[in-house]
């Protein structure tokens, strides 16, 4: 892919000592607040929030999805909060309306964002995984047509055991 | 991919670099809520030619800011962050938020065409522009902005993925690059820093 710069251990080192000035300088950077999630949605002009549901002992919260347009890749966020007396291992997700849907995961470091997949992450009894921008997130692959505010999308969350959680989440504006 | 030292890249390594040590040169001097660039440094402008046949160009237009952002239309997460909080930016700046010029700019223009970059920009506002240019104007607006991009080797239904520079950057309507937002920063410093120079 030759329209990218492509970066080797030298370039990582060079991102990272930027960022280590950067972390050292400080100034006045605003960190924004611990719960992005609840950073980006509180101002969103939305749909009515979704009533907390447990299936299998699982109670989802907080479920949305953003604004995207047809074919494209669409971003989801769900709070999962085990409720079980047994961990709970989230294996994957399906949605009917994306050809795929992976769960990943953001992080940052060396003054980048990366994103790496999660295709099972472990939710200890009475621990929640909690989903926010900038973090863990569902991606909706191939959207089948564009989300617009209001809308609600279907999501299958699937656990190791076999058993599905099947959700319904409102379209948000960003 | 990994460990293979272009020319190119190691340019890059020099820009940020640069990047770095006017940054640390910055702290706390330009009065900004995001990180000061202290002395504001001339950007060069770019041209991307868009989907309708015309070009839309970084040069600097008096009294009009410029915020940038680096970032891929297959982006799930960063990226509609990212442009969810200039919305809320906008909500905030009121009468002044049209002074602002919203520059998305794709570093993925293998898959984001001109018209694929404009409408993802525009789906969270009509005033956000997107762009998409060729592989050398890319190379060169990343490399001025010491912006770097690597496509991931996570195997993904999405293709590839691509990790990407992740601040907001704030030029003048001097064409100068003030000051900058890594991802993290709150809108409302955005918001306060569009709000004192306009």
């Amino acid at each position: 892919m030759r329209s990218l710069q492509h970066i080797g251990p030298a370039q990582v080192r060079a991102v990272a000592f930027i960022t280590l000035l950067t972390g050292i300088i400080g100034c006045t950077i605003q960190d924004r607040a611990s719960g992005d999630a609840t950073t980006d949605t509180a101002a969103a002009p939305s749909a009515a929030p979704v009533a907390a549901e447990t299936i299998h002992g699982i109670t989802v919260r907080d479920a949305w999805a953003r604004i995207a347009d047809s074919a494209a890749t669409g971003g989801a966020y769900i709070t999962l909060v085990n409720g079980n007396s047994t961990p709970v291992e989230i294996v994957g997700a399906a949605s009917a309306s994306a050809d795929a849907v992976e769960i990943h995961e953001t992080s940052h470091h060396d003054g980048m964002a990366h994103m790496s997949a999660r295709p099972s992450i472990v939710i200890a009894p009475g621990d929640s995984l909690v989903m926010a921008p900038g973090g863990l997130h569902v991606m909706l692959i191939g959207l089948h047509s564009a989300l617009k505010a209001g809308d609600r999308v279907p999501l299958v969350v699937q656990l190791a055991t076999g058993d599905l959680v099947p959700l319904t989440i409102p379209v948000r504006v960003p | 991919m990994r460990g293979r030292l272009s020319a190119p890249a190691r340019r890059l390594g020099r820009r940020l670099l640069c990047i770095g040590a006017l940054v640390l040169a910055a702290c706390d001097s330009g009065g900004f809520k995001g990180v000061s660039i202290d002395p504001p440094r001339d950007m060069p402008a770019f041209e991307f030619m868009q989907a309708a046949g015309s070009t839309y160009s970084t040069k600097p237009e008096a009294g009009r800011p410029m915020v940038l952002f680096f970032g891929y239309t297959h982006c799930p997460d960063v990226c509609p962050t990212t442009l969810a909080d200039w919305k809320r930016v906008r909500a905030q700046l009121g009468a002044k938020a049209d002074r602002v010029r919203y520059v998305f700019v794709s570093v993925d223009p293998d898959r984001d065409t001109p018209a694929v970059a404009e409408r993802y920009a525009r789906q969270y506002d009509a005033s956000f522009v997107g762009v998409s240019g060729d592989g050398p104007t890319t190379a060169k607006i990343m490399e001025a902005f010491g912006v770097a991009a690597a496509r991931d080797e996570t195997p993904s239904a999405n293709g590839y993925m691509v990790s990407h520079s992740s601040q907001v950057f704030l030029v003048n309507d001097q064409g100068r690059l003030v000051a900058l937002y890594p991802f993290g920063t709150t809108w409302e410093a955005l918001a306060a820093d569009l709000d004192r120079i306009l």
